[in-house]
């Protein structure tokens, strides 16, 4: 094994030499890093926003024309009824993927190359998270686009739809905490999906997006009545129309904060102990 | 070879089929599930502001009943493009096996499935509070125009599952025909449907079984039994013929 001349060893010496480590990221640059991956996937995956697309037209149209006449009399009026429910509906089902992503990264083996980063611990959930905000919005406007085609008039104005919105993006972050933890615990993203599905089907349709619960049995309405969802189709509703009250946005803030608390920390620990 | 012997190699083939049903126990307990699921939603969420009356289960099972049957002669075609994906098919080409047997099994594995599925969904539907009036002989006048319809969609999807490159093309018949009832007077009378609709869904052929066997299982007076039993022979003719002439072409 030959040895090495001086030149070489003081070059040598300069590459692998100690000198300042970079600086920590704050826990801010780390979370807008991992939302601008999470934008990157969309970018790069753009099928991934068909479900986003497909969804709320399918149902729109399905239960406007198909059954709008039959339950409200005529469609026009039904829409005007149903939109905001639909709306609620298609960035709640879309909060699924929140999960499922993340199931895809654990199981890639991405997630560990994260944790051995020097960064703040739970950006890359908060981050995802946040990019998934971007998805909730193009929902939001396929949803709307679609039914000021289809005859809906908001009386609430812009600023009560852009408020609808928002409120209704403040719910989905909170109510995405859930999938994160199905995320987190389980084996498969095809676990994660079926799931979340059986989560969110009695949240969406045991509520007041596609009747009203007088029309329900007394037993389903009275989970109606204390299901998150409803209150939040309620205030949506409310807000579009320019009839919302204080309380039916109180109402859904608090839900969304309560959600928050509990949930987050319950997923950051089981993000340190399990992934 | 004989009539026997046909006879024979079909029952052989339709033992196969049925005991493939009973180890796909997923696709199984979904063909059930998927329509008791929506029996339970239309009728305990949608129900009382479809038909204020209360009594809009006994409108909508003849519906349910029908997209039951609908859904699980679809999967014939899954179950034909797997059989001709994988080589059993070239397999049994090798063997004295009558041709119309191997087709002929699916599609009677799919009656047989079908059967189960449907006495499933009529018991739950009891449970829920269906009231049907229909004495012995009406019940079987609605089986046998349902039987005819699985055999209809059983056939044509044969014929699909021949054309399909892949399992998973197949699959997507299943969901196109589980969307038809929706297009028709299953769940909600077509006269409140808009104009546009109105026209496809009050003379597409479910509209006419769903109507046939509507008023055979409630005593109402039906006009729709003999163009349902018509336009079902003619699509299994139809299906069974174009899958006899595709299955040879696959040689």
């Amino acid at each position: 094994m030959r040895t090495l001349d001086i030149g070489e060893n003081t070059a040598l010496r300069n590459a692998i030499a100690v000198v300042d480590a970079p600086v920590r990221p704050s826990p801010l640059s780390s979370t807008l890093t991992f939302t601008r991956r999470a934008l990157l996937k969309i970018k790069h995956v753009p099928e991934q926003l068909m479900d986003v697309t497909l969804t709320p037209v399918i149902f729109t149209l399905m239960f406007t024309y198909l059954f709008g006449g039959a339950i409200a009399g005529d469609t026009r009026t039904y829409l005007q009824f149903l939109l905001p429910g639909i709306l609620v509906q298609t960035v709640l089902i879309v909060t699924v993927y929140t999960g499922f992503t993340l199931n895809t990264d654990i199981t890639k083996g991405v997630f560990d190359r994260f944790r051995s980063l020097p960064i703040w611990r739970p950006a890359p959930i908060v981050g995802a998270l946040l990019g998934d905000t971007v998805r909730y919005s193009v929902a939001s406007v396929i949803t709307l686009g679609l039914g000021l085609l289809l005859g809906f008039r908001p009386d609430g104005g812009v600023v009560g739809v852009v408020a609808a919105v928002a409120l209704l993006l403040v719910f989905a972050f909170a109510l995405s905490w859930i999938f994160t933890i199905l995320g987190l615990l389980m084996r498969s993203p095809n676990a994660v999906m079926g799931v979340s599905m059986l989560v969110l089907m009695p949240l969406t349709f045991a509520s007041n997006i596609f009747v009203a619960p007088e029309t329900m049995p007394s037993v389903l309405r009275a989970w109606v009545d204390i299901n998150p969802v409803s209150a939040l189709v309620t205030a949506v509703r409310g807000l579009m129309a320019g009839t919302a009250t204080f309380s039916d946005v109180a109402w859904v803030l608090v839900a969304a904060a309560v959600i928050t608390a509990i949930l987050a920390p319950i997923t950051m620990r089981i993000y340190r102990t399990r992934s | 070879m004989t009539a026997v012997d046909v006879a024979r190699h079909t029952a052989l083939l339709t033992g196969r089929g049925i005991r493939r049903s009973t180890r796909e126990v997923d696709a199984l307990l979904l063909a059930v599930a998927l329509p008791v699921l929506l029996m339970v939603l239309f009728v305990v969420v949608f129900g009382g502001a479809l038909r204020p009356d209360g009594r809009y289960v006994d409108y909508v099972v003849p519906g349910v009943i029908l997209l039951c049957a609908g859904y699980g002669a679809a999967q014939t075609a899954v179950a034909v493009a797997g059989d001709m994906t994988e080589g059993i098919v070239d397999r049994l080409r090798t063997m004295p096996v009558a041709a119309s047997a191997v087709l002929t099994g699916h599609v009677v594995a799919s009656m047989a499935r079908n059967a189960l599925a449907m006495v499933a969904v009529v018991a739950v539907a009891l449970a829920l509070g269906f009231r049907p009036s229909a004495g012995p002989l009406q019940w079987l006048a609605a089986a046998g125009i349902l039987a005819l319809f699985v055999l209809a969609v059983s056939w044509v999807s044969a014929c699909l599952g021949l054309v399909a490159r892949s399992v998973e093309a197949a699959s997507g018949f299943t969901f196109a025909v589980l969307f038809l009832p929706y297009l028709s007077s299953a769940f909600v009378p077509t006269e409140t449907m808009p104009r546009a609709l109105q026209g496809f869904a009050e003379h597409q052929p479910i509209t006419l079984v769903v109507e046939a066997v509507r008023g055979l299982l409630l005593g109402t007076p039906t006009t729709t039994a003999g163009a349902a039993v018509l336009w079902c022979a003619a699509l299994a003719a139809a299906g069974a013929t174009g899958a006899a002439v595709l299955f040879r072409r696959a040689r």
